[in-house]
């Protein structure tokens, strides 16, 4: 696809961030260090969901935060409708009226001493807006988010709405400087179940009418199926399954993926296949060498533990970081940024 | 009640007899009982009804399912239940009995919990009910090691043990629930979340207890550990045959796991079934809302409405029925009569709409009316294996 610079693109290329830290034997031990997110590359595209989906601490929180500019990349790059962006100077007014981010709580992410619209004026005058301008701003950016009519909102205290409410007004804050691109860290995952769907209905509204490109982070897999257009598993800071729709979720062809997908409560199939039991005595969460997951996998290979395997191509868009795909997959290069290769992910 | 309602129901796990778990169909197993209970936040003009009026009866190695939105209620009934609700929550009426089984005369025991010293409660709490709470990392003292939390417990309440016993108990209790005895040296902060909501649940277990209560305990960790522990859980129960009442928002969590389920809005119970029965053919217009609020994982994608609106403010509630604002089967009668809680089929279901109280013209619509599908078993791996894994080791 080529970029349409009014529509907004983002693109990251094999961001990596490293934590050092000390292993248990103290402040003088041995340092270690925590591959927290290792060459993760993606394309957030105009009116496409991007969705990532893991489990707590498979980085994925650090990436949104990396494409927010908030937590600096140990390497890797930017780019904005197709500009290389400085990613080790500070973050610029430039930038985050591209990129917003919207947190997992709004309990504590909206600031409760101050009214709702405080939180929405305030963006918008740090970003140049007019002092007359910024209630009828502040206002349409309530009206996006179906918080209707506006004046009954902008005079409310956070507490005196509701989750799902509150989740919608930090939709809003992250709207009122017109953003392209919307990354969204977990926001459904704090919310009832009755107004999850809502909150979904409304990304995918953004995405479809206003050609916003959104990037969806959830750790629920079936969410993540009613809304995207790519899906990402990642797994211990590296992706090691994605697919163009929800193929993965369909057709899951990585291990770690299936277990997801098995551990998701689906009444409606209560005999298909419960995951494998782990014994837990013996685990280690993640492996120092070889394919992180081996640990934990029911397949596992000596291949697997001592070599990383590389991205295989199993059709269609589909591909997945397993050995299991040697032989019926081709090895796709991760390194070539994926504007590279026509957009998407095609066999060769 | 008929053989037919019940092959309705799932089959049982194990061997555990879970029958006679319906409501009012047998005392004998009958573990804990709430009688049209209330509890208000507040005294006077100003007082907010959190509880309304709610009955359940929870039976010996039952799963009770409590299902809502949050501030429906569901965490509020059993603090009060338990008596462990703060002030301003104030108990308003009612009654809870807790039973504590028979004694060698064959006459059962049997706790006031509302009329209870707090001299009772305190035997009575941990050693026959015991709570876990969603946040283990709240919930467990910071600055002591795992250890120490199991060694307070034991002391207290089983002051007989020497020290040697109280450490192999808690490395015992420990391998209950999958973990390592070197997690004893550990502080809370230095597990995942996972392992300490597993060393809640062994503290849960330590005494025996005859109920055990887990507020939301899942609802902070991912899926995968989320399976983990609720297949553990099925497997205690099957072996222990504690009771156990599980609060949660996420109904098709309950579906597999739970044996009834009783679902709140606004303060009250509005159905309550068999899991099976609910999940194939909900009555209540608003569990149906929540049954179609969660994104299926199989066919195709479509685009699901949830439940429009937000729950109703407590301190304003509306007349008639609770959910009729929110409900798209909206009749006059809803808006200015409660509906009650009435028997529907004979699955031992009841329902409180007034859709199914049999007045005459109305006019069910498709999705409240589907039949009772009879559910096939519920599959967990874990139960068979380790039930084998214990005759192996005995």
């Amino acid at each position: 696809m080529q970029n349409d610079t009014t529509l907004g693109q983002l693109e990251a290329r094999g961001l990596t961030r490293h934590y050092s830290m000390r292993a248990s034997a103290g402040f003088f031990g041995p340092k270690r260090i925590v591959r927290a997110v290792d060459d993760v590359s993606l394309t957030l595209k105009a009116g496409r969901v991007t969705a990532v989906v893991g489990e707590s601490g498979s980085g994925k929180s650090v990436l949104a935060r990396m494409l927010a500019r908030i937590i600096v990349p140990t390497s890797g790059e930017l780019l904005l409708d197709g500009t290389a962006v400085p990613v080790h100077a500070k973050r610029t007014l430039a930038y985050t009226s591209q990129v917003q981010l919207v947190l997992q709580d709004p309990f504590s992410s909206i600031n409760p001493v101050h009214r709702v619209r405080h939180s929405l004026e305030r963006p918008l005058l740090i970003h140049g807006a007019k002092k007359n301008e910024v209630e009828a701003l502040a206002a349409a950016a309530l009206e996006r988010v179906s918080l209707d009519p506006p004046a009954r909102y902008l005079d409310r205290y956070p507490h005196e709405l509701s989750g799902g409410q509150l989740q919608r007004v930090s939709i809003a804050r992250a709207l009122c400087v017109k953003p392209k691109i919307l990354l969204a860290d977990e926001p459904i995952s704090m919310l009832d179940v009755s107004v999850r769907l809502g909150v979904l209905n409304l990304l995918r509204g953004l995405c479809d009418n206003d050609k916003l490109a959104i990037l969806y982070i959830t750790h629920d897999i079936a969410s993540a199926r009613y809304i995207a257009d790519e899906t990402i598993v990642m797994y211990a800071g590296q992706v090691v399954e994605r697919s163009n729709g929800t193929g993965l979720i369909d057709e899951p062809t990585h291990p770690y993926t299936q277990l997801l997908i098995a551990s998701v409560p689906d009444p409606a199939d209560p005999t298909r296949a419960m995951p494998e039991k782990v014994d837990r005595l013996t685990q280690v969460s993640i492996a120092q060498k070889g394919c992180r997951f081996s640990p934990r996998c029911p397949h596992v290979m000596d291949v697997c533990r001592n070599n990383e395997p590389p991205m295989f191509d199993v059709g269609d868009g589909h591909v997945s970081k397993c050995w299991l795909h040697a032989t019926s997959g081709e090895i796709v290069d991760v390194g070539l940024p994926e504007t590279q290769r026509g957009g998407t992910i095609t066999k060769k | 009640m008929t053989t037919d309602a019940l092959d309705l129901q799932e089959p049982t796990l194990g061997e555990v007899q879970t029958d006679g778990r319906l409501v009012g169909s047998e005392t004998a197993d009958l573990v804990f009982e709430i009688r049209n209970f209330s509890v208000d936040y507040g005294w006077g003009v100003g007082a907010v009804r959190a509880v309304n009026a709610v009955n359940l009866d929870v039976h010996r190695a039952q799963i009770l399912g409590i299902a809502g939105e949050s501030g429906s209620g569901k965490s509020t009934l059993v603090y009060a239940a338990t008596r462990l609700l703060r002030s301003p929550g104030v108990i308003s009426g009612g009654g809870v009995t807790l039973n504590l089984g028979k004694d060698d005369q064959g006459i059962m025991e049997s706790v006031d919990l509302l009329k209870a010293s707090e001299k009772e409660l305190r035997k009575i709490r941990w050693s026959q009910v015991s709570i876990v709470l969603q946040s283990a990392l709240n919930a467990l003292n910071p600055v002591l090691r795992i250890s120490k939390g199991f060694e307070e417990i034991l002391k207290t309440h089983r002051p007989d043990m020497s020290k040697g016993e109280r450490r192999a108990r808690a490395i015992e209790l420990l391998s209950m629930v999958g973990l390592d005895e070197d997690r004893l040296q550990r502080f809370p902060h230095e597990l995942s979340g996972g392992q300490r909501q597993r060393i809640m649940i062994a503290m849960a277990l330590a005494l025996d207890p005859q109920l055990v209560i887990m507020d939301e305990p899942t609802t902070a960790l991912d899926v995968v550990t989320q399976r983990e522990i609720i297949n553990e859980l099925s497997d205690l129960r099957a072996r222990f045959g504690f009771a156990m009442i599980f609060i949660t928002h996420d109904l098709s969590l309950l579906v597999e796991l739970a044996d009834e389920i009783a679902v709140m809005y606004a303060g009250s119970i509005v159905e309550r079934a068999p899991a099976g029965a609910l999940y194939s053919a909900p009555r209540h217009p608003y569990t149906l809302g929540l049954l179609n609020s969660s994104p299926p994982l199989h066919g195709e994608r479509r685009e699901l409405e949830g439940i429009p609106g937000s729950p109703p403010d407590l301190a304003d509630m509306v007349t008639g029925c609770s959910f009729h604002a929110r409900c798209p089967y909206k009749m006059e009668k809803c808006v200015t009569d409660v509906p009650a809680l009435v028997p529907t089929d004979d699955t031992g279901r009841v329902v409180a709409c007034w859709l199914h109280s049999g007045d005459v013209g109305v006019v069910v619509p498709e999705p409240l009316s589907r039949l009772v599908a009879i559910t096939p078993a519920k599959k967990f791996h874990t139960v068979s294996s380790t039930v084998k894994k214990v005759e192996e080791a005995s």
